[in-house]
């Protein structure tokens, strides 16, 4: 039997209930689409948590002394060699950033917070979200900038603006309580209203002199490199007895959270195309029923029992193949339109809590448009196996007799 | 068996299972048909006729005694066999055509071909040649739909004998048409009984197709009640 001609018997048997094939087409390019769409939009949640992560003064890489996490204090720092700089110029490096983080307390003349004070180079923060965001008044000039830098969000707890001075305090290096003013010298406008609130920036030599110390407590590197565990054994040979950790031991949570999402794609996919599966089960099955007649006689006239399965499959088939182009070009569209970004500023709280920005951008990955091209193939392929099944149990004696 | 017999029916029984009750479909029933002949097989509804016509054609399988076609004893062979069988050396003719209705009249032609694997330009100029035999190649791009019940039939016919079998069975041949269609319909299958020398047994409670048969069987309650040659028709 001629494969083009069992092709062609196909098309024209979907084309014989055309009211019914499209409803069920049309199914299948809905199920699809939305697959891809809402494949995008994980992808798209998935790079923007890590984005933020990574940007969020972490980077790819961070350095510091190993006890320094469980109790961050300028005593736990150490001292920027120069002998590093060579390591740090290595072609898979794209930037990074020495600084010192304390915590500390802000007072302004009317309020007070708890803070993380971070001297730093401004020059080196091209690698952070600072580089990103917008300021009323300045940025800092240079490590030695006496200026400080707050959060909008804070300056509004403070009750205070550019311009205005304010009060740090912290532990110095020797121990004892520092105090100092500082005049305000820009207010930034982050993603993130928890980093606005939690950020105070100022020069790192100013920050050391403060704080009384020669110390930084940490080194951030953002990377070009994909292959982070290869590039962290580099990092760790260079830089031993310090403890490097790359961004997911850093934010274990948030690195859960983008792992999910790869599994999250998977289960999504299943469980809408789960349902469409018994859809399209109950269409084929329908359509087989409805031809009981036309099988036995097939089978009377001498159609061997595999060629009645490669017939009912090759429906099912067809129209799950069209199905899935429409609805993979249909997706895609969409996802491509919504790429330019999606306003998410009305429910900013709830997703900083997930630790992403105010606007999604949708991002379609080939390898996700891969698999679902395989899974709905191998949907379409489970679901006419009981219809073909169906099919071939058609005695053609009983059939001829109906 | 002889070179002449085309079908031997020997002590075939058949019985179906009514809510418990066994019914005698088949009793015992004996029959040779010879090369080249036209059966009629007639009797009441529910005598029996169908179920040999089944049998024969390997649709049904006997419960006790054995059917031979062509030389092979149809009880040894498998279902995959049987298909092969019917495929090869039979034509079936329905009582309500059963063409497929999403193909044309001579795409339905070309189907059983598809199925014997006869190559494309054969299976072309054979479905032609079959539809003009039946006078209806004007029509040949038609689907079922579009055609009446007699150009139906006809279609059904052609489908049967373009593979050139040695046995046609026609199940009712002329159940849904007018007396004029079957009058056509009969002269049509006594030609190509003539013409081809194809062995025809049609199941029929028609008397016409029974009078332009050679030779009339008659079934009552599962057994050969009357078996006889017609005159021979001028």
């Amino acid at each position: 039997m001629e494969f083009s001609f069992l092709v062609n018997l196909s098309i024209r048997n979907l084309y014989r209930h055309s009211r019914r094939t499209l409803i069920l087409l049309l199914a299948i390019v809905v199920a699809i689409a939305g697959v891809v769409i809402a494949n995008a939009l994980l992808r798209g949640m998935q790079d923007d948590i890590r984005r933020q992560v990574i940007t969020n003064l972490n980077g790819h890489f961070k350095i510091h002394r190993s006890d320094y996490l469980a109790n961050p204090s300028i005593k736990r720092g150490f001292v920027f060699s120069p002998d590093w700089v060579p390591y740090l110029g290595d072609a898979n490096i794209d930037g990074w950033a020495a600084r010192v983080r304390v915590p500390a307390s802000i007072m302004s003349e009317r309020e007070t917070r708890g803070v993380e004070l971070i001297g730093v180079n401004p020059s080196s923060e091209r690698i952070s979200f600072l580089s990103a965001v917008e300021f009323d008044g300045v940025f800092l000039a240079d490590s030695r900038d006496r200026g400080v830098i707050i959060g909008r969000a804070l300056a509004r707890q403070l009750k205070t603006r550019v311009g205005k001075r304010l009060v740090l305090v912290s532990e110095g290096g020797d121990g004892l309580a520092r105090e100092a003013g500082f005049r305000i010298v820009g207010i930034y406008d982050a993603d993130s209203e928890l980093n606005e609130k939690r950020f105070v920036f100022s020069g790192l030599e100013t920050v050391q002199q403060f704080l009384g110390t020669a110390f930084i407590t940490e080194i951030s590197i953002k990377t070009f490199s994909q292959d982070l565990r290869n590039l962290k054994g580099t990092l760790s040979s260079y830089f031993s007895p310090l403890q490097i950790l790359d961004w997911q031991e850093l934010e274990p949570q948030t690195a859960a959270m983008v792992g999910y999402v790869d599994f999250g794609v998977l289960i999504l996919f299943v469980i809408i195309m789960g349902a469409l599966m018994f859809g399209l089960v109950n269409a084929f099955v329908t359509s087989v029923m409805e031809r009981v007649r036309e099988f036995g006689v097939l089978r009377a006239l001498g159609m061997a029992g595999h060629i009645v399965v490669i017939q009912v499959i090759l429906e099912s088939m067809l129209i799950t193949a069209v199905g899935l182009v429409f609805g993979v070009a249909g997706g895609w569209l969409i996802a491509s339109w919504l790429s330019k970004g999606i306003d998410l500023s009305e429910w900013s709280e709830g997703v900083e809590v997930v630790g992403m920005s105010s606007v999604l951008y949708p991002n379609i990955i080939m390898e996700d448009i891969v698999l679902v091209i395989g899974l709905t193939l191998i949907f379409g392929l489970l679901s006419s196996a009981y219809p073909a099944w169906k099919a071939i149990q058609i005695k053609a004696l009983d059939a001829i007799g109906r | 068996m002889g070179n002449d017999l085309v079908v031997a029916c020997r002590s075939v029984g058949r019985v179906y299972q009514d809510e418990s009750v066994p019914v005698h479909a088949l009793h015992k029933l004996d029959l040779d048909v010879i090369t080249g002949e036209f059966l009629s097989l007639s009797g009441p509804s529910g005598s029996g006729k169908s179920t040999l016509l089944n049998i024969v054609g390997g649709l049904d399988r006997p419960d006790s005694g054995e059917v031979i076609v062509d030389g092979t004893s149809l009880g040894h062979l498998s279902e995959a066999d049987l298909s092969k069988l019917r495929l090869i050396k039979m034509g079936f003719v329905f009582q309500a055509y059963n063409l497929i209705p999403v193909l044309s009249a001579r795409e339905n032609v070309e189907f059983i071909m598809q199925l014997q694997g006869v190559s494309s330009h054969d299976r072309f100029d054979r479905a032609r040649q079959a539809l003009d035999l039946l006078g209806i190649l004007d029509l040949e791009n038609r689907r079922p739909s579009e055609l009446s019940g007699g150009q139906q039939q006809r279609v059904a016919i052609a489908r049967a004998i373009v593979t050139n079998p040695i046995l046609l069975l026609a199940d009712e041949p002329s159940a849904n048409l007018d007396s004029q269609t079957t009058k056509d319909l009969t002269d049509l299958l006594r030609d190509l009984n003539h013409r081809l020398g194809v062995t025809i047994i049609a199941a029929t409670h028609d008397p016409l197709v029974m009078n332009y048969s050679d030779r009339q069987v008659h079934i009552r309650d599962g057994s050969i009640t009357e078996d006889f040659r017609n005159e021979p028709l001028d």
